[in-house]
């Protein structure tokens, strides 16, 4: 396995050393290139509060800090990334952020028709079922590959890409120890760029495809938890000779539109991975996206649907966290997202090994100059979205110990809708501006989601939110923002309300001060208050924050990606600039 | 030894950032890097042009408050700046699988003139260094950038519009 190594150690150096003499010859050539960069520190001094969660940590002050720098010319690009975690904020320590060190270096070239690139780098085939490396910073997702990559693009419309590469797993630099690498081809055709004629109809058609393997040796038996969740320990065994070494997953997409209208599909599928996201069964995976859009000014419509099965595809066969870690492929959510505070906890998370539902939305604008529209107009968005399981079946077992490790698995009816609702929402928003200095925006939702499945316990949780956004416009640079929500339900830890006053001068100086009000915790004690206050200086792309306050335990939500976050009561500063 | 490496190779990177600086100030341009047309084309921003006149390019999401509030706020006064500094405003989605499908039939829904484009996997927004959305910057006549900003502050517009005169006076 040293091999696997030594090939993407070499691919790595020659981008350092490559990074290393462009940088130090950059004053001869910085009159034609570029050196750019971005700078983050997110810094916090914790405050212990037994109440809320916030437990006492042994080193009081805790920062992530980043450095990356770039340097472009032409068709070459290098660049590097130092990241530092020495002393990591607590939520970052818990998924296994510490110590420091650098974490991307690449050299790329790009020219006419070929574009290469060494070291580590980020990739997406298709709508991401088969490959998607990237990376969520907040979150502390980053799965980006070590190796290389050549895009062609041979002709106007043709592009032809080939990756291959170790993944990275969050903030464990041990590539020297790992088995695993993934490569993979992908495809794809825009006819309207190669055949001219057909744009110039108003069609637009392209197809793609892609190719993604990954090599992980197998070479010791797995002992597989019969009565996983229980206390009782009882294991069964599947033989590292039937373990497999390689497994595959493909995909096929198409994308076509005329005029307004626009349909997009894509299927993928996955074979031979027992891992431990799907308790080691053999079964075939599978994943279906349908997409029908409509629009013209004042109107849109989006229909979509999914459908995954068994698609958990990860670089190690052993990997289990609920965030993706080491994950090659991305089955996303399709779901609205949504920003506001009280349902940040309750925003749903893409199920790749099991999940069928499909979401409705229309955005529509009355027209300005009317009556109801008002001199601006006024935005309405309805939407509609709902996930369930996937029908399963279950096979018989493989063998007297009762686990279904080593068999299929489960059989299932493609279109069917398992009984086990995963979430669903209901939304209306209506955003009007009365005139230059009032604009309003209101909101209505029903939620019901499945906290067993989503957050491993707690039963179906029914919300009604409704909440609002004023913005006061005091004149060109002066204004007030007043956020009001009220999250109405019986579970969990009942109903909420959140009011956040904001003052900004434009276009520098922003001031709030929040607080999250959980009135209706059955537990008396527990009504707490999560206060917060704030000011942030901007100035062009530097932003310096400084907040005090309470942030209560729950789930972190970027886009679908969720990981769960302690308690913390503190002081907390950030800064990030680019340069 | 690897951090002495780093060491010296960021001290390096930044005598050459203080080097860059004392010369005559040289505005950069945009990387040119593969992003997607709603239609599902591939679009390279080094394409991005508005026959000498001003770009106003803005990176956003649909799922972005902030984005959406700026970017409603100029689609009030976006004829006017058309028709005096001829600009044009790119809007490029940061908005991956998930919700990408729908930015197309959002921006109709809002009534955007603007030309949209999408950067899925963040591309382009690694590119340009912009660490979170709102971000929005400039370029002059010859596609250099020659303002940016991130966050939005209902009122920010103003400040863009008078960079705008700025680039169209010179």
């Amino acid at each position: 396995m040293r091999k696997i190594y030594i090939f993407a150690r070499l691919a790595s150096l020659i981008a350092l050393v490559c990074t290393c003499v462009s940088v130090t010859n950059a004053q001869h050539v910085v009159g034609n290139g570029k050196i750019s960069g971005e700078f983050g520190f997110n810094g916090m001094y914790y405050i212990p509060d037994s109440l809320i969660g916030a437990e006492p940590v042994d080193s009081k002050v805790r920062a992530n800090t980043y450095l990356s720098l770039m340097y472009n010319n032409g068709g070459f690009t290098v660049g590097a990334q130092y990241e530092f975690y020495s002393f990591p904020l607590i939520d970052f320590e818990k998924i296994g952020y510490k110590g420091q060190g650098l974490t991307r270096y690449y050299f790329d070239y790009k020219h006419k028709i070929i574009q290469v690139t060494a070291g580590t780098f980020y990739e997406q085939f298709g709508n991401g079922f088969t490959l998607r490396s990237y990376e969520e910073r907040q979150l502390g997702v980053d799965n980006s590959l070590l190796g290389a990559r050549i895009k062609l693009t041979p002709y106007q419309g043709i592009t032809i890409k080939g990756v291959w590469g170790i993944m990275r797993n969050n903030f464990d630099f041990d590539y020297i120890h790992r088995q695993d690498f993934v490569r993979g081809i992908d495809g794809e055709f825009a006819f309207g760029d190669i055949f001219p004629v057909i744009a110039e109809k108003g069609f637009t058609a392209t197809i793609g495809g892609s190719f993604v393997s990954k090599y992980e040796k197998s070479d010791n038996d797995i002992y597989v938890d019969v009565f996983p969740g229980t206390e009782e320990e009882t294991y069964g065994i599947i033989h590292a000779d039937k373990i497999p070494a390689n497994v595959a997953s493909w995909s096929t997409r198409l994308n076509f539109g005329y005029k307004g209208f626009r349909f997009e599909a894509e299927f993928a599928q996955k074979v031979n991975d027992p891992n431990a996201t799907n308790q080691y069964i053999y079964k075939n995976g599978n994943a279906l996206f349908l997409s029908a859009t409509y629009s013209m000014k004042g109107l849109g419509v989006s229909a979509s649907f999914i459908r995954s099965d068994n698609m958990d595809f990860r670089s190690q066969r052993l990997a289990l966290a609920k965030t993706p870690v080491l994950a090659i492929n991305c089955i996303p959510a399709i779901n609205r997202q949504y920003t506001y505070q009280l349902i940040s906890n309750y925003s749903y998370a893409s199920q790749p090994n099991g999940q069928i539902g499909a979401q409705l939305q229309v955005n529509y604008q009355i027209p300005k100059k009317t009556k109801l529209g008002g001199k601006y107009g006024t935005d309405i968005t309805f939407n509609y979205s709902r996930f369930h399981d996937i029908d399963r079946k279950a096979v018989p077992l493989a063998d007297s110990l009762g686990t279904m490790s080593g068999t299929d698995g489960y059989t299932s009816g493609f279109f069917k809708f398992g009984k086990k609702l995963l979430y669903q929402d209901v939304g209306v928003e209506i955003s009007h501006r009365f005139d230059k200095r009032w604009k309003l925006i209101l909101a209505y939702n029903y939620i019901t989601y499945n906290m067993d499945v989503l957050q491993g316990h707690g039963g179906m949780l029914q919300g009604h939110l409704v909440s609002s956004d004023l913005t006061c416009k005091i004149n060109n640079k002066h204004a007030l923002r007043l956020e009001l929500q009220h999250l109405y339900t019986k579970e969990d830890k009942g109903s909420w309300l959140y009011g956040m006053l904001e003052y900004s001068i434009s276009p520098n100086w922003f001031i709030s001060v929040g607080d999250q009000w959980n009135y209706g915790n059955s537990d008396k004690s527990h009504r707490i208050h999560y206060y917060n206050v704030s000011a942030a200086f901007v100035w062009h792309t530097t932003r310096i924050a400084l907040n005090f306050g309470k942030t209560r335990e729950g789930v972190l939500c970027i886009g679908g990606v969720c990981r769960s976050v302690p308690a913390s009561y503190g002081m907390g500063l950030s800064v990030t600039t680019s340069f | 030894m690897k951090k002495l490496l780093v060491i010296i190779v960021l001290i390096f990177s930044f005598s050459v950032i203080y080097a860059q600086e004392e010369k005559e100030k040289k505005y950069p341009k945009l990387p040119a890097v593969d992003v997607k047309t709603v239609n599902g084309t591939t679009f390279n921003t080094s394409n991005i042009s508005n026959d000498g006149k001003p770009v106003i390019i803005s990176l956003w999401a649909t799922w972005c408050k902030p984005c959406v509030a700026e970017l409603v706020a100029i689609a009030d006064v976006y004829d006017d700046w058309v028709e005096e500094t001829g600009v044009k405003l790119y809007a490029i989605s940061i908005d991956d699988s998930k919700t990408a499908a729908r930015v197309a039939p959002f921006v109709s829904g809002k009534g955007w003139d603007y030309e949209v484009l999408q950067d899925p996997n963040w591309d382009f927004k690694r590119a340009m260094n912009v660490p979170d959305v709102p971000y929005l910057c400039i370029l002059n006549g010859n596609g250099e950038i020659v303002w940016q900003h991130s966050s939005y502050a209902p009122g920010s517009e103003e400040e863009v519009y008078q960079e705008l005169l700025k680039i169209i006076k010179k």
